[in-house]
């Protein structure tokens, strides 16, 4: 799995060149095609229909190798290495990887990872679907509602962390006036095992359902009103029309959303460096906040990028698993009916 | 994001607009016969979930430091101040928000101008490598940023950019580019045959059919890349954590970050920082909210 | 037909990386500029080095300039610069094991020269102090600040109210547990959110139970130190406290970077607080009406059957500054170093309720704005026979960062002792 994550993105872009050079010197010749399948292809065509060299992608994908592709084939090569960030990388062969295998917070790292992914899911997919599918509707009140609803968008990630952390300091925020009028006289959200866990699930819940609520209520505008008249036609209730019908029409985006979900909560990190920097203990030390820890506090750079390429691999299954739910293969044969 | 691109060639978000009191579910029927009294609960509780937060944030930012603790979250201020913003100004809030908006500026441009290109070669050229120049980004859509930031770190220090606006610049762009190849892509592919064809009986090149027609065509796509980028730059963390530390390079986000440590428990004061900080997004939220939520449909990008 | 096309095209890849690089151009990288650049830690002391430097730009034609770098992740980001091309030129640190990983990569200055050439300079500290700014008998650290000992802080309104006294031995500090947190006083602020105030306690404990000779061997680099019995027993006593209730129930998240530790303690609402001497200028700056006319302080107690000396303290003896060896400002540099000597900045310090590591200290503290803490901070430090440096500087970081995980972990009460040990011996 792991050669086969990298290879295609080194092979891509590694063909990219000499392909680039190729065409190039053809075209600044005589317009003579330079020989080769390109050439002819272009020519078959005919040079006015306007149609691009392919010279026309090297920019991106040069950029795009420079600074995301060539990361991850060094976050490859580090993991190899012991590195303090001081001089230069030594190479040290599998140590990095014998050693995430048998690290208890590695292991820890990864369950609460997983679990985070899940609970991710399973709290903001029905909370979305149902909002978004509610704020398709015409109303004016829900008009106003939605653009409310809006507001945690604008804030980023880091202020709303620290917005929650105010909220729910113990001693000098909300809390601590809050809590003695409930009758508990210190309510610790963050500093309980399971409960600063749950803050993290909250939180990242209120960021980024309003997202997701906005991704549902696009899905449910193209479901076409003909499906819901007729299943009134056939006396089907309000929630038999949701069941039968706004879901199985939502599946495309029930697919988008929650690979964006599992890809974002696999990624979360700003939430938890400021929210519970990890703690209590290694509570929340999720495996992102791992890579980052062992990173640049421990300042083992070649076993945070074994940490790290771990999550590439992770996070490409997900991206596989989404080529193939969403039909890549459709837009392919899109193209070639161009 | 690629799934919207999948289904929706044929209805991109401008032709959609127009017609959406057509469509969807209820309309007609549940508004208006019997009220959906669960969907109001549902609703309701959603309200203070998402605006209980809220409001006690902007009465916290009115408050003086020394009652914030004993007055309760939700009781407005008798005296409220203004105070509390001021000190987020003093402090350099402005040039946090200076800075941020020069990275996004340049994140957008980048951006825009790379991904329209890419996107055309992969949607027009008729090589076979610009499929595999698309698998490439396609499976660029699942590198986590944070994964590479050591690498990131090692390669801007190389280039002895670190510290300087331009590291987060560029990785902050290359990150984003995939996702709006993509949805280029999917806008450019709507563009109709006749139309390029027009083109090329005119005698236009290949540039000038990007310019007059493919980028014209493709506004709504365009638009909705823009606004994913500048929102990847508004928001980024981890690459400002790590690339720079001088005070005069913060962006907002590790301005409030850091504004944590200088504020101690001064919550009112730091909760004005923040808010103070969402202020740009928000003028284009209040200015701008159709492309801003339009963008945000299109793209569902973090 | 094609030429032109293409050239265009090069022609706009060209203007995107135009953008990039005008873009780096206009901003001017931070070591872009001319000045030299100071790092400090962030807090309320900085304000000895900010006079200094201010004197320092008066005389000098080098514009130096503090840069403070927020406490919580000070180390992080000197690393992450000193890995790149835009080095501070001078920075704040916790001298030995701190400045290793630099020395080993020759990337600071050398300042055996300096001291040579400006006996002045060499004689004004404390000797002993002086040597922990060298590695490997070279020095590379200049004492900055004052000497940091950990103490005992108390509200003394809180004691009066609650009819108590100040602790003597451990007797008292388990009595005085009990009696506070029946009045609904969290009996010691603990900031849990920053795991080394915790360790504060430990390096106590641990140093009042066995000796420095314990955290000596681990520092020697023998894990199996930690299952010194020593260690163990600390690790109960933590536990004790814990249920107890000493540190109150909501200690897991406060963070001492942000104040909330010392503020339970000036408001009132926790009758002690295990901290550095710093706390005391904290509270000058925060909570002077509280600094001024409440706030005690008491040694740390001996333990009984404990075989350390009692007088033993732990803490920082101070902090240095380093010289970056690539600097463009290294003359610069080093004169700035002197200034650290000089009568106005001492006078600085003392007045901002530090006790400097000057040899001339005595004398000086007499003009502290509480001459009496002053004198007594000076006396337990020259009556120490051992000065523990704080385990996380004296300890490499890979280690340092997962022990201060488990001892947050142990407050917590999330692992027992014996896991603690276990956990500490496997690192």
């Amino acid at each position: 799995m792991t050669s086969g994550t990298s290879s295609p993105v080194t092979g891509g872009a590694a063909r990219s060149g000499p392909a680039t050079g190729a065409t190039g010197t053809g075209d600044s010749g005589t317009g003579v095609p330079a020989g080769g399948s390109r050439g002819r292809s272009a020519r078959a065509t005919g040079p006015r229909t306007g149609r691009p060299s392919a010279v026309w992608a090297v920019p991106g994908l040069l950029y795009f190798g420079i600074f995301a592709a060539l990361p991850m084939v060094l976050v490859a090569y580090l993991s190899l290495t012991s590195w303090g960030g001081l001089g230069s990388p030594e190479f040290i062969g599998l140590q990095n990887w014998t050693r995430l295998a048998n690290d208890p917070l590695m292991h820890r790292a990864v369950w609460l990872s997983l679990l985070l992914t899940v609970l991710t899911w399973a709290v903001q997919t029905p909370i979305s679907l149902l909002l978004g599918v509610w704020a398709a509707g015409p109303q004016r009140n829900r008009a106003v509602l939605s653009a409310l609803f809006f507001l945690p968008l604008l804030l980023s990630s880091a202020a709303i962390a620290i917005i929650w952390r105010a909220l729910l300091d113990p001693n000098f925020g909300p809390l601590a006036w809050l809590g003695p009028v409930l009758g508990m006289p210190t309510v610790n959200l963050l500093g309980g095992s399971h409960s600063a866990f749950l803050v993290i699930v909250f939180v990242s819940s209120w960021q980024f359902i309003p997202l997701h609520m906005l991704l549902y209520q696009g899905g449910a505008r193209q479901i076409p009103a003909s499906l819901y008249q007729a299943a009134e036609i056939d006396g089907a209730g309000r929630l038999r029309a949701f069941w039968h019908i706004t879901l199985p029409q939502l599946r495309h985006t029930i697919t988008t959303s929650s690979v964006l979900m599992v890809v974002g909560a696999l990624t979360y990190f700003e939430t938890v460096l400021i929210l519970t920097n990890g703690g209590p203990g290694t509570d929340t030390t999720i495996v992102p906040f791992l890579m980052y820890r062992a990173g640049f506090r421990s300042w083992e750079l070649g076993y945070a990028s074994a940490v790290a390429f771990t999550l590439v691999v992770v996070a490409t299954l997900v991206a596989l698993l989404l080529v193939r739910f969403t039909g890549f293969g459709s837009m392919r044969s899109t193209k070639e009916g161009l | 994001m690629t799934v919207r691109l999948a289904e929706s060639p044929s209805r991109p978000p401008a032709r959609r607009r127009p017609d959406p009191p057509r469509t969807g579910p209820f309309r007609r029927r549940s508004g208006r016969d019997r009220p959906n009294v669960l969907a109001g609960m549902g609703v309701a509780l959603w309200l203070v979930i998402v605006a209980l937060p809220l409001y006690a944030l902007l009465i916290a930012t009115v408050q003086r430091a020394e009652n914030y603790t004993s007055s309760g979250p939700f009781t407005p201020p008798t005296d409220p101040t203004l105070g509390n913003y001021g000190k987020a100004i003093e402090n350099g809030l402005l040039g946090f928000v200076l800075n941020t908006a020069i990275v996004t500026a340049a994140v957008v441009a980048i951006v825009v101008a790379l991904a329209s290109m890419t996107g055309f070669a992969i949607v027009r050229s008729r090589t076979r490598w610009t499929t595999g120049v698309f698998r490439v980004f396609l499976l660029g859509l699942a590198i986590p940023s944070q994964a590479v930031i050591v690498p990131v770190y090692l390669i801007i220090v190389q280039l002895g950019l670190y510290d300087t606006l331009t590291a987060i610049v560029l990785p902050t762009a290359a990150f984003a580019l995939p996702v709006c190849v993509l949805i280029l892509v999917g806008s450019m592919r709507d563009i109709s045959e006749e139309l390029y064809e027009a083109m090329a009986l005119d005698g236009a090149g290949s540039v000038r059919t990007f310019l007059q027609l493919v980028v014209p065509m493709s506004r709504s796509g365009l638009s909705t890349i823009a606004v994913y980028a500048a929102l990847q730059a508004w928001n980024g963390f981890l690459f400002p954590l790590i690339l720079t530390q001088s005070p005069d390079k913060r962006l907002i986000t590790m301005g409030l970050f850091e504004f944590q440590g200088q504020y101690r428990i001064d919550i009112p004061g730091l909760l004005a920082a923040v808010v103070l900080s969402t202020v740009p997004l928000f003028l284009v939220y209040l200015f701008a909210r159709r492309s801003l939520v339009q963008g945000m449909m299109g793209v569902g990008g973090k | 037909m094609r030429t032109p096309r293409l050239s265009s095209l090069a022609g706009a890849a060209a203007l995107c990386l135009l953008a990039t690089t005008a873009c780096s151009g206009g901003e001017g990288g931070g070591g872009g500029d001319d000045r030299m650049h100071v790092w400090m830690y962030q807090d309320s002391l900085v304000v000895v080095q900010e006079g200094a430097v201010e004197r320092f730009n008066e005389a000098s034609e080098t514009e130096a300039v503090i840069d403070q770098v927020p406490g919580d992740n000070y180390e992080e980001r000197l690393r992450t610069a000193m890995g790149s091309s835009e080095q501070p030129d001078v920075f704040f640190n916790w001298g030995a094991g701190s400045i290793e990983p630099y020395v080993e990569q020759d990337m600071l200055h050398p300042l055996d020269d300096l001291l040579a050439e400006d006996p002045e300079l060499a004689e004004a500290f404390i000797p002993s102090i002086l040597e922990s700014g060298k590695v490997d008998g070279v020095q590379y650290g200049i004492p900055l600040r004052g000497t940091q000992p950990v103490m005992i802080f108390y509200n003394n309104a809180v004691f009066e109210e609650v009819g108590v006294e100040p602790p003597e031995t451990w007797e008292d500090i388990l009595d005085l547990i009990d009696a506070f947190t029946e009045e609904d006083v969290i009996p010691f602020a603990l900031a849990g959110g920053d795991p080394w105030t915790e360790q504060m306690w430990l390096q106590y404990l641990v140093d009042r139970i066995g000796g420095p000779e314990v955290f000596a061997r681990i520092h020697g680099g023998d894990p199996e130190g930690w299952r010194d019995p020593a260690v163990l027993e600390a690790a109960e006593m933590v536990q004790d406290l814990v249920e107890r209730g000493a540190f109150g129930d909501a200690y897991a998240s406060v963070k001492y970077t942000e104040g909330g530790a010392s503020t339970l303690l000036s408001e009132g609402r926790a009758a002690m607080h295990l901290m550095g001497s710093w706390e005391y200028s904290t509270h000058l700056d925060q909570a002077r009406e509280f600094a001024e006319n409440d706030l005690g302080y008491v040694e740390f107690p001996p333990i009984p059957g404990g075989t350390g000396d009692p007088a033993n303290v732990v803490g920082n003896p101070t902090n240095y500054f380093s010289v970056t060896a690539e600097s463009e400002h290294v003359e610069a540099a080093l004169e700035f170093l002197k200034y650290t000597s000089q009568e106005e900045y001492v006078a600085d310090m003392v007045e901002n309720g530090e006790v400097p590591t000057t040899a001339n200290a005595e004398e000086a503290v007499a003009d502290s704005p509480n001459p009496e803490f002053a004198v007594f901070q000076y006396e337990m430090v020259r009556d120490a026979p051992h000065f523990q440096l704080s385990w996380d500087q004296a300890l490499p970081p890979n280690v340092a960062t997962p022990m201060v995980t488990e001892i947050e972990s142990l407050f917590n009460g999330q692992i027992t002792p014996e896991q603690f040990v276990d956990a500490l011996a496997a690192l």
